[in-house]
């Protein structure tokens, strides 16, 4: 029995749970004339369903077959890269509004390939001026588009 | 027919005129250009070009407006080839196999295909357009609410069926998809669900950052996942002859592209997202029709040939409902109205008589936008190939920045790209767990739309579940859902069987 896709139905059956819960709390009305809680809570008990027979299904696999090995969700041998990798994406959508758009690119563009491994400071700087001019004359300036100012103003 | 052969004549002097053959190639390259960004599709690339057509001629405004839009969803399969990011839905199959080229050194004779299967599919779809286009319309409103629902019901089996190798993880996310697309204003009784006091959540779950999220961001993260000595594995580079399809590519394309314009046009006259459930069945019928259907998902040309050529082909069938009903049930085609009421005209029953230039001018057109994106975009093919020389190390910062960059484009709302973020993070999870995205995003365009016809018929039918069984249309595709459903169950049956009897 593969525990991780167990723990995964599972996942999936307590959301299905908790749709159908919040659906409860609105009008459901009746099949003639449907109200906005109907539908949810119908897909909610159908997910439950379906997850259900997932977690049955796993867990009475042949028992004949070599147990799976369990997938890891991590392939590399640390997990720092991807943390801050999702870090860097989370600072920028944070400070979005108040950096401004020119300034936020460029950071998350040095941090960025930082992160990847890109030891020159010096190119890396150079890249990520590059791309942040690059793609504020294309979105601003070309198509219009209004970004964020923050504290640069451009 | 001798008639409309006539009129489509015309319309090509119309079409061919040097005014109108700049602005059609104006709105191709802006279209494609605008298709290749993440997050700006043809809705906002149209929308954004409406007031630079108010100078022009109706005819000359439209005909450029509809070369956005068909160049922005060739625009939209070159960011699905070549880094997994959809450009709009109808890209979102392009993704499993074109990516998948694109990752075998094989970009150059996917995105090659693309434009040659929408050449051809848009070749004749154009004499279908001229020939079908009034009976056949007249059989698109036999469609009513029960139609709708059981046809995307089969639609959600049918992916599920060919997407990933459970049906039962497949069937999930569809549902959890469905579940993401109740999200906002219900739209029969107006309330607020699942918004949790939120104005953002009003609007629902924004596609685009779902797609985006799933598809891009996933991708990504999956990538940043690996040793790090794999960020700086080059992509094979194939040598300029291969750049291009082989005639053992074309032979394999040939058929996929025109089943794929047939089921495709087809659809397409179905009023609803046409487009985005053409390429999901050609991709069901090219790896049913496949002698080797275990190639899909790895790389299959037939996976990207035929649902390309399905969606330029129901593309040009959506045209049908807007023109000669006068309704739009696609949104590109929903911009495309208005800016034809801006301009003074009406589509409708009339059109054809009252405005007979500007139908068959833009009729004629299409095909000449198809025929100029060729013609621009396979000296293109080897530039775009090469946007994979670029190491991973900086291609992946530059993919997260132009979707963040896009996903911001949409609505102005950083909302949205928190709504990216997160399911970038579903992403690359689904994508360690085998689970597939597309059905959930199919679910989540459908969703809304699903839920309106099944109410609509409960409606009608005062609450009868019958409705759905004793409409001839609906019975047909509720029967065909129920055999995609069964023979999977009867091929294990008898598979275990076998087992058992060997034993």
């Amino acid at each position: 029995m593969n525990r991780g896709e167990v723990i995964v139905g599972v996942v999936i059956f307590l959301f299905g749970a908790i749709t159908s819960l919040l659906s409860l709390k609105m009008p459901i009305g009746t099949f003639r004339m449907g109200g906005p809680g109907l539908f949810p809570l119908c897909l909610g008990i159908l997910l439950m369903i379906l997850s259900g027979a997932f977690i049955l299904k796993t867990c009475f696999q042949d028992r004949n077959k070599q147990p799976k090995k369990a997938t890891s969700i991590l392939a590399s041998e640390s997990p720092l890269p991807l943390i801050l990798f999702l870090g860097a994406m989370v600072l920028s959508t944070l400070f979005f509004n108040t950096l401004g758009y020119p300034l936020v690119s460029f950071l998350l563009m040095l941090s960025l390939l930082k992160i990847l491994g890109m030891k020159r400071w010096k190119l890396n700087v150079l890249i990520s001026a590059m791309t942040s001019a690059g793609s504020y004359l294309l979105f601003v300036q070309w198509l219009n588009i209004p970004m964020p100012k923050g504290w640069i103003g451009l | 027919m001798f008639e409309s052969f006539q009129h489509l004549i015309n319309g090509f002097g119309i079409a061919g005129t040097i005014q109108n053959l700049a602005y059609c190639l104006i709105g191709c390259i802006v279209g494609t250009l605008i298709g290749v960004l993440p997050g700006i599709g043809p809705i906002a690339g149209i929308a954004l070009l409406i007031p630079a057509t108010f100078g022009l001629n109706p005819t000359s405004a439209i005909i450029m407006l509809a070369g956005i839009y068909y160049g922005a969803m060739y625009g939209g399969s070159t960011t699905s080839i070549l880094l997994n990011v959809p450009g709009e839905t109808a890209s979102v199959i392009t993704c499993i196999d074109g990516y998948r080229m694109a990752q075998k050194g094989r970009a150059g004779p996917a995105l090659a295909i693309v434009a040659v299967g929408s050449f051809i599919a848009g070749t004749i779809g154009i004499f279908g357009l001229v020939f079908l286009a009034p009976p056949l319309a007249e059989a698109a409103l036999a469609f009513g609410p029960p139609e709708y629902f059981s046809l995307m019901v089969f639609g959600f089996i049918v992916l599920s069926n060919v997407t990933g190798k459970s049906l039962l993880k497949s069937l999930m996310m569809a549902v959890i998809g469905l579940i993401i697309g109740t999200i906002g204003i219900d739209p029969v009784s107006g309330d607020a669900r699942f918004t949790f006091d939120s104005a953002p959540l009003l609007g629902g779950i924004e596609f685009v950052a779902v797609a985006i999220g799933l598809f891009g961001i996933g991708e990504v993260l999956v990538n940043v996942n690996q040793p790090s000595e794999l960020l700086d594995q080059k992509v094979f580079m194939p040598r300029l002859r291969e750049l291009y399809p082989s005639i053992q590519d074309l032979r394999k394309s040939i058929w996929a592209i025109l089943r794929g314009t047939v089921s495709g046009f087809g659809i397409g006259l179905v009023p609803g997202p046409s487009p985005v459930i053409a390429t999901y069945a050609s991709y069901m019928i090219e790896r049913k029709f496949s002698k080797h259907p275990e190639e899909f998902g790895q790389g299959a040309i037939e996976g990207v040939a035929g649902p390309e050529s399905a969606n330029n082909s129901a593309c040009q069938a959506a045209f049908i409902p807007l023109f000669v009903l006068g309704i739009p049930f696609a949104p590109p085609t929903a911009i495309l109205l208005g800016a034809l009421l801006i301009h003074g005209v009406s589509p409708g029953p009339l059109m054809i008589s009252q405005h007979a230039g500007l139908f068959w001018g833009v009729l004629a057109s299409m095909y000449v936008g198809n025929f100029m994106l060729l013609v621009l975009n396979l000296p293109f093919v080897p530039l775009f190939a090469n946007i994979l020389r670029i190491p991973k190390r900086i291609l992946l910062p530059l993919v997260i920045l132009f979707c963040m960059t896009g996903m911001y484009t949409v609505n102005n709302s950083v909302f949205d790209i928190w709504m990216m973020l997160l399911f970038g993070a579903m992403g690359f999870l689904m994508r360690k767990w085998a689970y597939e995205a597309a059905p959930l995003l199919l679910a989540l365009v459908l969703g809304p739309k699903l839920e309106v016809a099944f109410r609509q018929s409960l409606m009608i039918s005062h609450g009868d579940f019958g409705i759905f069984t004793r409409r001839p249309v609906s019975m047909v595709f509720l029967l065909a859902t129920a055999l995609f459903l069964v023979i999977p169950l009867v091929g294990i049956l008898i598979k275990a069987r076998k087992k058992g009897g060997k034993a």
